[in-house]
């Protein structure tokens, strides 16, 4: 009798984690970006290394334990490789997310290719004001108050021109010519901007028309 | 053989668990959703599929083998996730009507208002090394 339960619980299991593998595949295929199929890739991977240890403990073969040391590790170099070198001009299939979710058009996307007027549309949308998102929409009370506090937001960039309104960090009583390398006035550059113009951050010069 | 069920089933679990991951990238329409979706077999399918090994082989060497496995997997993971979601944000890889919030957004525009100023206090335009 527990021999038919343990037999009928690993056939059901290993059907599972077939289909699972297969269902990956499809998005692997299917996916609009680089960033699904890497996320499918993982869940292939997680299929692989579950019946891996499912075998591995209905059989005995625990020497092949480095095996998912192996697997986890290679999981992990894979995604943050890709995440890594990936960029805005990677293309997305086009009508790859009609099988899923199909209230949403496809003008959902902020990719460049899917809009007819890309560069306007592209630094209404880098900006990420829902100001702009939300065609005028006020926005809620508590991030308008989380703006107006800081004291270096988005409305003391307006005042130009003479240079006491604008408070920036802490060079305040220090010369601003003076073009010290260890002092750590100016902006944090972020860990991208280090080796190559290609970086797919915003970039401030094409934010300068945008949010204003 | 009780615990020849048991870890059958702990097994059967890591599987539903595989099968939800894969539906949740079937089904959902977003970067963001899926990845909410994928992320559950890579630690908790992993971590029932280890105990089942813990229960059928429980000698110091395998048990400790599965410590720095399940170990691994919970540094690695939520690294190997955030730099996907982060590059997600930042090649706008999401529908921005399926967030309620985006409150990166908000740490974006006031961390380009911070440099503007600076540029501009600086009176020299854009700095150089921003290509």
């Amino acid at each position: 009798m527990s021999q038919i339960v343990l037999d009928t619980l690993v056939v059901v299991a290993s059907v599972l984690l077939a289909a699972s593998a297969v269902m990956a595949l499809y998005r692997i295929i299917r996916g609009p970006s680089i960033l699904d199929r890497m996320i499918a890739t993982d869940v292939v991977l997680a299929s692989i290394m579950c019946g891996l240890g499912g075998f591995m403990a209905l059989s005995g073969r625990t020497d092949l334990l480095p095996v998912l040391i192996v697997l986890a590790m290679l999981g992990f170099v894979g995604s943050v490789s890709v995440s890594r070198y990936v960029s805005k001009s990677d293309s997305m299939t086009p009508g790859a997310e009609v099988g899923s979710l199909s209230d949403f058009t496809s003008s959902d996307w902020h990719m460049p290719q899917e809009s007819a007027d890309g560069s306007q549309t592209e630094t209404g949308s880098t900006t990420g004001q829902p100001t702009e998102a939300d065609g005028g929409e006020e926005w809620p009370d508590d991030v308008a108050r989380g703006i107006s506090d800081v004291a270096d937001g988005p409305d003391a960039v307006t005042v130009h021109d003479d240079e006491e309104p604008v408070t920036v960090g802490l060079d305040q009583g220090t010369d601003p010519d003076a073009e010290g390398e260890g002092l750590g006035i100016g902006p944090d550059p972020g860990p991208d901007d280090s080796d190559d113009g290609d970086r797919t951050g915003p970039e401030p010069e094409e934010e300068e028309g945008g949010s204003r | 053989m009780i615990l020849d069920i048991i870890s059958a089933a702990l097994i059967l679990l890591g599987g539903v668990l595989s099968l939800a991951a894969a539906l949740g990238l079937l089904r959902f329409g977003d970067l963001l959703s899926r990845m909410h979706a994928s992320a559950k077999p890579q630690v908790l399918g992993l971590l029932m599929v280890a105990v089942a090994i813990g229960i059928q082989y429980p000698t110091w060497s395998t048990v400790t083998t599965l410590a720095i496995i399940i170990s691994f997997q919970l540094v690695t993971i939520p690294v190997a996730t955030h730099m996907v979601g982060r590059a997600g944000y930042r090649t706008k890889h999401l529908r921005r009507s399926m967030l309620y919030r985006d409150e990166l957004a908000e740490a974006v525009d006031r961390a380009e208002a911070r440099e503007l100023a600076w540029e501009r206090r600086r009176g020299t335009g854009t700095d150089p090394n921003d290509g």
